[in-house]
Order: C-alpha cells, then structure tokens, then sequence
C-alpha cells in the first residue's frame, strides 16, 4: 500500500533522472558540452528562435485551427466543413520537409520572402493545423446529442451551448490535438533553419555537415528536451483546463 | 382551476415525409396542476407532441397555447425556460458539477449566488439526495437513478409552471422505476405542476397520469381519466392495448380508503383482560385488535393470551402486521387480505390510527361499480 502511494513520484523522478543521466551522458561522450559553453551566447540566442518559431507557430495553429473546427460544426457549415477536412487531410500527409519546401516555393509568389522567419513560421503553421482541427471537429460532434437536446429544450441560446456544453466537454479531444500539433512543430522546427527560419536546427544541420557529433547533439538534445517539456507543460494545462467531470482518472504525464 | 395547456387541432407533417401527419388534428385541454400521459404504439406521435409544446419541433397547423397565449408568439427561449424539460437519456452536462447542472438556468436569468444555492439545495433535498453529499459530485459518479432524479431536480430550478417528460424513467430498471415513480408522485403533490408525460408503457401511464392521452397513428384516440379508460374504452383498440387484465389494473388503481367498511369493535389497551374475553364471546370472535388511548393500533389478543394473568390487555398483546394503510392500492390490499387468512384486513393512516377494515367483499363491490 505505502509503496503504491509513492508510485507516481517514483514514476516522475525516475523519468527525470534516466532523462538527466542521458543528456549528460551524450553531452560528456561527444563533447558536446565543450562546444555549447564555448559557444553560449549563440547557445542561448537560437535557444530563444527555436522557443519562438514553436511557440508563434502553436499559438497560431491553435486560435485558428480551433476557430476553423468549431465554424465547422455549426450548421449550415456541414457541407464546406467536410471539404475543408478532405483538404486538411491530403495536407496533413505531405512530410515535413515538404512543406517548408512548399513555403519557400510559394511564398514568394504570393509576394511574400521564401527565406526568413516568417516562411518558416508559415510552413510550420500549415502542418500543424490540420490535427487542430479535425480533433476541434470530432470533440464537438462526439458531445452527447442528449446533452444538446436538454439544454437546447431547457432554453439555452446556441452559443451559449457552444461555450458552456459542447467546447468545455470536447477539449480533451481538442487538447488531443494541440499535443499531436505540437509534437508535429517541435519535430519539424529544426528545419526551420533550412530556409533561413534559425533556431537550434542550425547546429544540428551545422554537425551533420561537418561531421562533428558534438556539434549536432548540441542541437540535437536541446531539441529534444523542449519537446519533451512542451508536452509536460501541455499535459499540465490539459489537467488544468479539462473539468473533473470528463477527465479519465488515471493521467500520463510525460 | 384553469386550463393550463392548450392543444387545438395541433398537427404536424415532417418535411420529406408529406404522406404522413406524425400528429393529425390533436386537441385536448389541461388543467393546472394536471399530469397528463401520452400514450400510445411506438410511432404514434407521443414524442412529436410533446416537443411541439416547447417549439423543439415547430407546428406545421393548429395552435398550442399556454395559459391563453399562443407559444408561436412567445420567444423561444423565453417559452422553454418557463417549461421544465426531462429526457429519457437524462441529459446531464457531464462537464458539471449536480450543483451547476441544477443552477445552469438560473445563472443564464442571473440569480445571484445565495438565491441559486438556496434553491439547488432545496431541490436536492426535495429529491431525497443530501446537498452537502451531492453537490459537488459529477454525473459520472452517480447511478442511473440518481441521475435522473438530478435531471428531474434540473428541470424543475427555475419553477416552471409546466414540464414536459419524455419517458423519464424509460431507461431505469423496472424495481428502481416503480420507486422513482412513487417518489416523483410525492414530489408533485407537493409542486403541483401540469406535465405531459410521454410513455409507452399503459401501467405507467395508467399510474401516473391524471388524464391519458391515448394516441395511433398521430390521431387521439381516447382522452380520459384512468379510471374512464379502464372502465369505458370507446374501441377495440384501446380494450387492447389496455389489455384483457383491464380489473386487475383497476385494482391497482384504486385506493383501499375507497373500499373500505367501519371498523369491528377493538378493544383499548387498559382493559381488563376480563372484559375483553366477554367481548370475544360476544362477538363469537377468536381473535380482538387491540389500540391504545389515541385508536393506534398496537396488535391483537386471542383467548390464549387473554388466559395469562396480566392486569391490563396491552401486557399481553400481539403484534400483528394484518394492517395496511388507506393510502395503499386496492391490488396490495387483496395480496395482503390472503396472506393473512382473516378474511379482512386492518386499514389505518399514516399515525396507524385505526380507520375501518378491508374486505374482499368490499373489492368485490366497488369492482362493479
Ligand atoms: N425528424 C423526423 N423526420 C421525419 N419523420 C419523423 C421525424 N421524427 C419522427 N418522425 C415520424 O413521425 C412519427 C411519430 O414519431 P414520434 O417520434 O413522435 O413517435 P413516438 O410516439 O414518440 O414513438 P416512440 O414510442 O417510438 O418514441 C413516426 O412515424 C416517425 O417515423
Ligand atoms: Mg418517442
């Protein structure tokens, strides 16, 4: 009994340390701490581009995408929301690369620099959008409809059932989504820099030129533990904003 | 008492199925206070009905009104939150506490907070589910009864003069559904609302109704009392669908007080033991019920215990549970009339004062009424 109650701390620091022993591991085998303190100023300056490329890019993503799939479930929208879907959907399966490739391609066409940070922005955007919004679409349509015929017969006005029935109980499959979309940035950001977008990207694509591992774990970890913190943070968030009402007991916390 | 509810010659026909008229023609009238069933096949329009008194489902012709005025003319939200709305799949805003659930219509009229606490609370107590208990719980955490108890107590926070139920207890197990029927029976005549009721089941329908509302094929068949339905079905098909066990339903239906006879003569509690045994002789009687100073029955002696030696009667009184109260269907009084083998059965009221006896004779004759 009294080890079952120190489960999930044992859990959680049990991640964190393995996670720790890790990066240090790596830092210290491939001389990647040697590189990073010599170089911290740069350190700290693509640190920060790669924060803001996965942060602008979410935040966006996220008001639009959520925008875009609640305009989709209200009526009337059915018909251009299932075409907008089958769009997002072929989107959604072009790689990466190919997409920032597209940006660059594009972007100027539109008049627009196919080099910089806004390219990078845009292209990071536009994949992960697409999960934002089918689960927007699927959480809103999976609330109950006996939900929506009681308080549509109790007489409450259709936005105030979007805002106090349908949003509140499909964010867990909203937040779903944001996890998924954000997944999708901070894996995709370090290609940010191929097209002049900076962040961390640059010392890994800097390392895999040169051949010099310590230069790419020195991007590469750093990478790697922001993904690992967005999705903490995200979890958190998710425990903070579902109701206890629809959240599932048992959480991971990554 | 005035007429509440209103349907005149109310019909609708769904878009994309002109052939057929889901209600055709249906008028009928509803007192305050009255809970009216819908009844009727699967299909018949029960549903349809209802939902046209709260506009979910509009009228393709006629009118419904509430209170002499027309529901077309009233704004829609306005209309629905006068009216109480119960859903056979309940309904409950799983993303909500029961208190927010209950208090989700009085916030939108903008109740201040100690108005909405003091009303959730009374309603959960109405229900039988303690607040500090209940309150805060979500629906996940409750059973299906209490859930639907809550949806009761949901549509009934802002005291709407009128509710409308759509098989409420359809989806509850047939031993929780006869409670919650005998408590929400309870409830209303305390509350006092006028409820259609919708059903397909003519036991309920038959219990819980003032009036039936017998529907087929969207058209009104019979309009009537229980009673009236029971006694005077104007067709086949609603000697039918009441069922050849017409009597017996009757039985369960009416009430013990209405077949009652006057007491036969007990005896008080301080008697002689002496005295009580002249009175059994008298009454060529192997048994005497026994009551104290205020006519509560306390139970019977026969000769036996009237041979022990004791100064009063009540030191050598049995119990008996051969009583039951006037309250209690005629169909509980006869069960309990065999089970006991006296031939009668005590009758009393809620002090179990002693209000006259139950025969099968007295069934008998009011059966023939
Ligand atoms: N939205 C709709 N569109 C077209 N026809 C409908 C619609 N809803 C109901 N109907 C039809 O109207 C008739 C009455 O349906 P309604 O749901 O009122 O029946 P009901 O008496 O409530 O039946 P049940 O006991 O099965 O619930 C049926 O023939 C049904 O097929
Ligand atoms: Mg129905």
């Amino acid at each position: 009994m009294q080890i079952r109650l120190f489960y999930p701390f044992i859990k959680k620091f049990g991640v964190m340390a393995a996670t720790a022993i890790i990066v240090i591991l790596l830092y210290q085998y491939y001389g990647a701490l040697e590189y990073t303190t010599k170089n911290l100023s740069e350190f700290f300056r693509l640190t920060l581009e790669h924060f803001f490329l996965v942060i602008v890019s979410m935040a966006t993503a996220a008001s639009i995408g959520v925008s875009l799939g609640i305009i989709m479930t209200r009526k009337g929208f059915e018909r251009f929301g299932s075409a907008i879907m089958a769009i997002v959907n072929v989107w959604q399966s072009v790689p990466s690369l190919g997409v920032i490739a597209l940006a660059y391609a594009f972007l100027p066409l539109v008049g627009l620099s196919g080099i910089g940070v806004v390219p990078a922005l845009v292209a990071l955007f536009f994949h992960a959008v697409a999960p934002i919004v089918r689960n927007t679409v699927a959480g809103i349509q999976s609330v109950s409809k006996d939900v929506i015929e009681a308080a549509t017969g109790m007489g409450m006005t259709p936005n105030q059932i979007l805002f106090r029935i349908e949003i509140p109980n499909a964010l867990p499959v909203i937040m779903g989504g944001i996890r998924t979309a954000t997944a999708i940035i901070v894996g995709s950001a370090p290609l940010a820099c191929l097209i002049g977008g900076g962040g961390l990207g640059f010392w890994i694509f800097t390392g895999i030129a040169l051949m010099d591992m310590g230069i790419m774990m020195a991007g590469a970890v750093p990478v790697a533990l922001i993904a690992m913190l967005f999705d903490a943070l995200l979890a958190r968030l998710e425990r903070i904003v579902v109701s206890e009402g629809i959240q599932s007991g048992e959480y991971q916390e990554a | 008492m005035g007429i509440m509810l209103s349907f005149q010659e109310v019909t609708k026909i769904y878009p994309g199925a002109e052939h057929i008229k889901a209600v055709d023609s249906l008028s009928f009238n509803l007192k305050e206070g009255e809970i009216c069933t819908l009844v009727g096949p699967s299909g018949c329009g029960k549903t349809t009905a209802m939902k046209m008194v709260n506009r979910l489902i509009p009228i393709t012709s006629g009118k419904i009104l509430i209170d002499d005025q027309n529901i077309n003319r009233m704004d829609t939200i306005e209309l629905r939150r006068s009216i109480g709305y119960v859903i056979q799949n309940i309904g409950l805003f799983p993303n909500m506490t029961i208190g927010e659930n209950i208090a989700t219509i009085p916030k939108l009229k903008g109740w201040d907070h100690d108005r909405i606490t003091e009303k959730t609370e009374s309603l959960l107590e109405l229900i039988n589910l303690p607040p500090g208990e209940f309150m805060d719980r979500y629906p996940k955490e409750l059973s299906g009864g209490q859930q639907q108890r809550i949806g009761v107590a949901r549509a009934m926070a802002v005291d709407p003069p009128i509710m409308l139920m759509d098989e409420p207890f359809g989806a509850i197990d047939p031993i929780n559904r006869e409670h919650l029927q005998d408590e929400f029976l309870k409830i209303q005549e305390k509350v006092k609302k006028t409820i259609v009721f919708v059903t397909h089941d003519i036991d309920e329908a038959i219990k819980m109704g003032d009036k039936i509302c017998l529907l087929k094929d969207g058209k009104l068949v019979q309009f009537a009392s229980p009673e009236e339905l029971l006694t005077q079905p104007v067709n086949e098909f609603v000697k039918d669908f009441v069922g050849g066990d017409r009597t017996l339903k009757r039985l369960n239906l009416l009430k013990v007080k209405a077949a009652m006879s006057p007491a036969p003569p007990v005896v008080m509690k301080d008697e002689s033991p002496e005295k009580a045994k002249s009175m059994l002789g008298e009454l060529k009687a192997d048994h005497l019920f026994v009551v104290d100073n205020e006519n509560r029955l306390m139970g019977y002696v026969d000769k036996e215990a009237l041979s022990k030696k004791a100064d009063e009667v009540g030191d050598v009184t049995r119990s008996t549970d051969a009583f039951l109260p006037a309250s209690s269907s005629l169909k509980d009084g006869l069960s309990e009339i065999f089970t006991h083998d006296l031939g009668y059965i005590i009758v009393v009221d809620e002090d179990k004062k002693v209000l006259g006896i139950l025969t099968e004779d007295g069934i008998k004759e009011i059966l023939r009424k």
